[in-house]
């Protein structure tokens, strides 16, 4: 089965070690929960497994697929796609536009095929909006559809990010705070669609503050401390454990 | 062969003055502003306006001048920066800036005329001196009086550090209580004073012209870019090496070749060195 | 609303197309063609300064390289008009592409540098090659062959080609291509998470530019008649730079209004053509300052404010079986 993985990355900079020999596995189907004070090298992470960031030393893998050289894009074309922190919609266009946009891997027309209007370009485009609009009723966003990102809410730009990555059919979904500013409620509908993607068979990292969210969705938990790793397991097994509990949980 | 090295000299060490405002103005903003060479028109033109125009004497006209250049720099950062710059889109400041160059350039051009006109003697020199004639020398005698004064304000003056230290965090600068709005005005009217002052050191080798902004825009530009961007010392080092292959240009093939070659100095070093010969390692995202 | 824009799409080309029976005289169709020969230019000009957002302030360079490829290969070389017509599109879309290749990996400003510097570089050139292009004395430079040598005819051909290049730059911007180069404007960062390659699109919209410059200075050539590196000056390449920063990034219309706006403006008016390039600067502050999401935006931006508030709020409640039954189908290969 292949696997999105980090072996032993290290990442600096400057005199900074933000990732010191971490390694990480996401399996299809499955849950990983990122945890870790601030600082500790959670978003580093996930930026090298995106591309974002190349690892000094290290590897990164899909399956059998050497990634540790390859570009953000072809990472995304390879199937691993993300959400940001802070969610990055193109303000001007209408939440379906950027939704999507997210299907860019799947399009085979060329620029001047495009611009020829060839029938491919029209039918890839109406195959790719109806795609958007149901992505965006299974994320409860129908109703924002064609509003301009610039004038939605904080909790529904992170949906649309969310439907934005999922667009493309990736293998693996990269989450980066997807909690941050919502609601209990939210966060409630959150996890419903995180479990919902995990049971379409696609691997989901989730880098999260919010523990209890964590521990209560996740199917296995890495805890990451000054750029190392300090546990690795069941959710009820990092919980538990002193090192965790004493830099990050707290008594 | 002699002649040709001698302009390019002082046509280099305009390129290099004005490499010196960007910077100036780059330090505080973080803005490379179209107007740049558009200073150093201003001090040419209105230099020539005061003293042959309203028979001012030389030192008031100077003055005068250099007034209007800060004048006017003050005027960029007012107009054109400061409401720009907390929007935080990085193309707004140059279609700001290049809206307001437009505008003098056009507006210089309407009231002046679109003819250069001589600029007046300004130290007592017979014509006979040739290759020793003002004209040549004084373009770089004020290029690196400025450099130097650059580096003696920064070292030396609170106000200098107060640069310094928003160049190299805005932000916390703004957090330790500097009034980041009043020292990014004063920057550009400094570089504004500059610039004038420059333009009218140059004036007997440019003459007074509106469209020597924009050349001087792109070429001070091109001196900064194979300096570095951000430093003095490469600014003055890119001022002259343009000059001096410019001149070289026109020794060889002619004077019709000066843009395209200092052009092509420009994408070869940015290939060679993207930061530039005295830069820092990555060139900034502006 | 789509059936409404049809209409108007229809009626106004309906206006255009018989212009020469109803223009009252040779003057208008001049200014209506002029206004479509710039419109050819700038509509590929959108593609990379309004939607791609790379400011290219030196387009004027690839419309002289069009107009003198035209006059050259008519007059000394005796091609017909429409071989050159279709080899100064082809040479404008080259020089887009040389010019592309090194100054779309630059920062803002250093590219929009490169493109003030290669339009001078352009004017330097045709000075100083007086052999071809007959230096600062210029070249005369034929017409087309009947029926576009006429007025009226011409006007006809400008028309047909503005509109195959309004179609292409359209489905350029309505299809995902649109999308992905709107990311390379507002955000690199996403551009990149979803595969767009940021580079190879920025510099696709660059030579089709090219080639719709390349095919503007042919016409503009053949309508001026007499081309000299004067006619060239930068700041007209400022004032299509202008036209769309005004009608505002990011669409079609509002450019194309701009265009026909500030064309027929000092023309009709003439006190401001002395005034005019000033105009363009003190509109383009204004714009910047007040609206720098362009005149075109404004009706969108109004509109959005006035729609009641009520819609804003509701509780985002997705539907796990349809997101499961979504995710279940593949939507490549």
């Amino acid at each position: 089965m292949s696997t999105l993985a980090a072996r032993d990355v290290t990442k600096a900079f400057g005199g900074l070690t933000a990732l010191a020999e971490v390694s990480l596995e996401v399996a299809p189907s499955e849950i990983h929960g990122l945890i870790g004070p601030n600082g500790s090298g959670k978003t580093t992470l996930l930026n090298a497994l995106s591309g974002y960031y190349l690892a000094d030393a290290g590897r990164v893998t899909l399956g059998e697929a050497d990634l540790t050289r390859v570009s953000v894009q072809r990472r995304a074309f390879a199937g691993v796609a993300r959400t940001f922190q802070k969610p990055r919609l193109l303000p001007t266009l209408t939440v379906v536009d950027n939704v999507m946009l997210g299907g860019w891997p799947a399009v085979r027309s060329s620029f001047f095929g495009t611009a020829l209007s060839w029938l491919r370009a029209r039918r890839e485009e109406k195959v790719l909006r109806e795609r958007a609009e149901e992505l965006l009723h299974g994320v409860g966003l129908a109703p924002v559809m064609t509003r301009r990102a610039s004038l939605l809410e904080h909790a529904e730009q992170r949906f649309a990010e969310i439907a934005r990555g999922l667009m493309a059919g990736p293998r693996f979904l990269l989450l980066d705070e997807p909690a941050g500013g919502l609601t209990p409620h939210e966060i409630e509908q959150l996890g419903v669609v995180i479990r919902t993607v995990r049971d379409a068979g696609i691997g989901v990292l989730l880098v999260e503050h919010h523990t209890d969210f964590v521990f209560r969705l996740s199917d296995r938990v890495t805890a990451l401390d000054l750029g190392r790793v300090i546990r690795q397991g069941t959710p009820a097994e990092v919980r538990h454990d002193a090192e965790v509990i004493r830099v990050y949980l707290g008594a | 062969m002699l002649t040709a090295l001698v302009t390019g000299i002082a046509a280099g060490a305009l390129y290099a003055a004005a490499a010196l405002v960007y910077n100036v103005m780059f330090s505080t903003s973080k803005v490379l502003s179209v107007t740049t060479g558009h200073l150093a028109m201003l001090g040419g033109v209105f230099g020539a306006w005061l003293t042959a125009g309203l028979g001012w004497p030389l030192p008031v006209a100077l003055l005068g001048a250099v007034a209007i250049g800060a004048a006017f720099g003050i005027a960029t950062e007012w107009i054109a920066i400061r409401r720009v710059l907390s929007r935080s889109d990085e193309h707004l400041w140059l279609l700001s800036t290049l809206a307001l160059a437009t505008m003098l350039q056009q507006g210089v051009a309407l009231w002046w005329g679109t003819e250069p006109k001589p600029f007046p003697r300004l130290i007592p020199q017979d014509f006979s001196a040739g290759l020793a004639d003002q004209k040549y020398w004084l373009p770089v005698a004020i290029a690196l009086l400025l450099a130097l004064g650059l580096e003696v304000f920064y070292r030396r003056t609170l106000y200098g550090k107060l640069f310094v230290a928003m160049s190299e965090d805005a932000f916390a600068a703004r957090a330790r209580g500097i009034p980041t709005d009043l020292i990014r005005s004063l920057s550009f009217a400094l570089a504004g004073a500059m610039g004038a002052l420059a333009g009218f050191a140059a004036g007997q080798l440019t003459f007074a012209y509106f469209a020597l902004g924009l050349t001087l825009t792109l070429n001070g530009f091109v001196a900064l870019a194979v300096g570095g961007l951000g430093s003095n010392l490469g600014a003055l080092v890119g001022g002259l090496l343009l000059g001096v292959i410019g001149a070289f240009a026109t020794y060889y093939l002619g004077g019709e070749y000066q843009q395209t070659i200092a052009v092509g100095v420009l994408m070869l070093v940015l290939l060679l060195k993207p930061a530039g010969l005295f830069g820092s390692a990555s060139i900034r995202p502006v | 609303m789509r059936a409404s824009r049809a209409v108007v799409v229809v009626g106004v080309l309906l206006a255009l197309a018989t212009m020469p029976w109803w223009a009252r005289d040779q003057y208008q169709l001049h200014l209506a063609a002029l206004i479509g020969v710039y419109w050819i230019l700038i509509a590929g000009l959108n593609l990379v300064v309004g939607y791609s957002g790379q400011l290219s302030i030196g387009h004027v360079g690839l419309l002289a390289i069009g107009a003198y490829g035209f006059a050259i290969l008519t007059g000394r070389y005796e091609w017909g008009p429409w071989w050159a017509l279709a080899a100064s599109g082809g040479l404008g879309s080259l020089c887009g592409l040389l010019l592309g290749l090194p100054s779309l990996r630059l920062p803002g400003f250093y590219f929009a540098m490169a493109t003030l510097a290669f339009a001078l570089i352009v004017t330097e050139i045709s000075l100083a090659q007086g052999d071809l292009t007959g230096g600062g004395t210029g070249l005369p430079v034929p017409g087309f062959t009947a029926p576009f040598d006429s007025p009226g005819g011409f006007h006809a051909l400008v028309l047909i080609v503005a509109v195959l290049i309004t179609w292409l730059t359209w489905n350029v911007a309505r299809f995902m291509w649109g999308r992905a180069l709107i990311a390379v404007r507002d955000s690199v960062v996403t551009a990149q998470a979803v595969g767009v390659p940021v580079f190879r699109a920025k510099l696709l919209v660059f030579v089709l530019s090219g080639l719709t410059a390349g095919v503007a200075g042919a016409l503009f050539a053949s309508l001026q008649s007499y081309i000299t590196p004067d006619t060239f000056v930068f700041e007209l390449g400022l004032f299509f730079f202008v036209c769309i920063i005004i009608g505002g990034r990011g669409t079609i219309v509002g450019p194309l209004i701009g265009t026909a706006v500030l064309t027929a403006l000092p023309e009709i008016v003439a006190p401001l053509a002395r005034w005019s390039t000033f105009f363009y600067g003190l509109l383009l502050l204004a714009v910047v300052l007040l609206v720098p999401e362009g005149i075109g935006h404004m009706v969108e931006i109004v509109r959005a404010r006035l729609r009641p508030r009520s819609l804003a709020s509701f509780a985002v409640a997705p539907d796990a079986e349809r997101l499961a039954r979504c995710l279940r189908s593949e939507p490549r290969r």
